[in-house]
């Protein structure tokens, strides 16, 4: 089992403190991390659907939902799994998103090249998830549990949302907002669990 | 709201795309589900870009700026890319470093030929269709500025309360350069937003302004025209301002005069036909008094006298080299001066 620290400091450096202590501080910092980054992924979300015009972003508007190779919403029995399942999901979803992520600004840049902020926050977003997932399987070798079996390649899956997007625009701009969508509950979905392991959480 | 066999229709009277990506066209089923989109760029073709300007700094490099055609509004991403070629001959080379000086301007680095006419234009091109500007053709030497002036120092005059005086350095960036250099000088008092200009200072590095406020701060600025480089016959292209240098008269009890000297636009006319008889009698003394030491700078330094003993205006003292203006003085003066 690999044992990946993220972008979070390692508490185990000072030897003297506990290591229950340890994992408490780690949980705790992947939590506050999950909760910023599902705000921005909110900003991003709204961001998004702003430079794609009406009728994004009007209420009611009810797009097409496109598979994403590779990866899917949280399943409406997600919440009933055990904590270390449920981060294993999450870890995985997360690492998933980030060559997606990319694809859609590849293809935001070609559509809306003068939107800097959108075009900054999607590479922004495949950074942090990739931060996010890292601390995520952190955790989990804290807690000794196994990461999962084998995950879907996220270059396959990158590839085959890269294909579908080099398609029409109108087509492009609702897989980018499928993406985007899905970070954002996959980022809030792992708030949730990690709320669960956190001090003063159920767990 | 369409029927099952429509299988085609026409939008007219459309505005232009309100965003970069298009606007969306989608077609809903009965219950509202959407069946499928696609997107329209509603705009229009280029017009041809026009009034394209180029300067090159130190002949090193070009830069040129343009206005698009219908101040750039087509509603759709249009790509301008500005061209040059050498005029009798090389191929069309494109310009690469783009929005160095706004958003319509190229930067050209290097690689460029003087003494020989290079042909400019811009093309605009769009979804739509493309536009070229008329060809702009010059020479690389008749096109220079320079950086602005270096070192700019004002400092005080003695204790004259209406001058200060303005040095600087001409450009180093052009000192191997055979050039004729035109200079301006601006200031301004430090609470206003009117600045005076000096423009006939030529290719002097100092200047001395006149009549200003006492006690009063100025901020004051030099630039620099390299005209005439390489025997170029063209006006020359002022550089920016340098930075405001700022320095203070000193105060004086007397109300002061509210211009400038130096030849400045807009100063107050008083002071003009004082020093104008003072130049005249001077030129008389010189003449029928053989003293080649007076001067306005004598006058000045008698002024400054006057000021710290706080005597009026008719007392005298001479100073200086020149022992015969005190005689010479004393003689009647002739009815013409």
């Amino acid at each position: 089992m690999s044992r990946r620290e993220g972008s979070l400091e390692d508490p185990q450096a000072d030897s003297s403190v506990s290591p229950l202590l340890h994992l408490e501080a780690k949980i705790q910092q992947t939590h506050s991390l999950a909760r910023l980054l599902t705000k921005y992924a909110e900003q991003l979300l709204q961001e998004y659907v702003q430079h794609q015009g009406d009728p994004f972003g009007l209420p009611g508007f009810s797009p097409p939902r496109p598979p994403v190779a590779g990866l899917s919403a949280p399943a409406p029995g997600h919440a009933g799994l055990p904590v270390p399942e449920r981060l294993r999901l999450d870890a995985a979803a997360l690492a998933v998103l980030p060559p997606l992520l990319d694809v859609v600004r590849r293809r935001q840049a070609e559509l809306n090249p003068r939107a800097a902020r959108l075009l900054r926050r999607l590479e922004d977003s495949a950074r942090q998830a990739r931060a996010l997932g890292a601390a995520v399987e952190a955790v989990l070798g804290a807690l000794g549990a196994e990461t999962g079996g084998p995950r879907p390649e996220p270059a396959a899956a990158a590839a085959a949302i890269a294909a579908a997007a080099t398609g029409g625009v109108f087509p492009a701009k609702v897989l980018g907002l499928r993406v985007c969508s899905l970070y954002l509950e996959w980022v809030s979905r792992t708030e949730a669990d990690l709320g669960q392991l956190a001090p003063g959480g159920p767990a | 709201m369409l029927n099952a066999s429509t299988l085609a229709l026409a939008l007219a009277n459309l505005n232009g795309s309100r965003q970069q990506s298009g606007d969306n066209l989608v077609c809903h089923a009965r219950d509202g589900s959407i069946l499928a989109g696609s997107c329209l760029y509603v705009g229009l073709p280029p017009e041809k870009p026009f009034n394209i300007s180029c300067w090159s700094k130190n002949m090193k490099d070009l830069t040129c700026r343009w206005t698009p055609g219908a101040h750039g509004e087509t509603f759709l991403h249009t790509n301008y890319s500005l061209k040059y070629k050498l005029r009798w001959y090389g191929q069309d080379n494109t310009c690469e470093e783009y929005h160095t000086v706004g958003p319509h301007s190229c930067h050209i680095p290097k690689d460029l030929a003087l003494f020989t006419p290079y042909e400019i234009w811009v093309e605009a091109t769009n979804r739509l269709g493309s536009a070229r500007s008329d060809v702009l053709t010059l020479d690389i030497l008749d096109v220079v500025t320079t950086d602005p002036p270096p070192d700019v120092h004002v400092s005080r005059v003695g204790g004259l309360e209406d001058q200060l005086s303005v040095r600087w350095v001409s450009p180093p960036a052009l000192k191997d350069f055979l050039f004729q250099a035109k200079y301006q000088i601006r200031y301004r008092v430090e609470d206003s937003v009117d600045w005076k200009v000096v423009d006939d200072v030529s290719n002097q590095t100092s200047c001395r302004l006149a009549g200003l406020k006492p006690g009063t701060v100025y901020f004051v600025q030099v630039r620099c025209n390299p005209f005439g480089i390489y025997g170029s016959k063209k006006a020359g292209i002022w550089s920016e301002w340098s930075h405001p240098t700022a320095a203070s008269t000193p105060r004086s009890e007397r109300p002061g005069p509210g211009g400038g000297a130096c030849e400045p636009r807009g100063s107050e006319p008083s002071s003009g036909p004082v020093r104008r008889e003072l130049k005249q009698f001077l030129g008389w003394l010189k003449k029928h008094a053989y003293c080649s030491n007076l001067s306005f700078r004598l006058y000045d330094q008698w002024r400054a006298w006057m000021q710290k003993s706080h005597k009026t205006r008719n007392q005298h003292r001479t100073r200086g080299s020149c022992p015969r203006a005190e005689g010479a003085r004393r003689e009647v003066l002739p009815d013409k001066l």
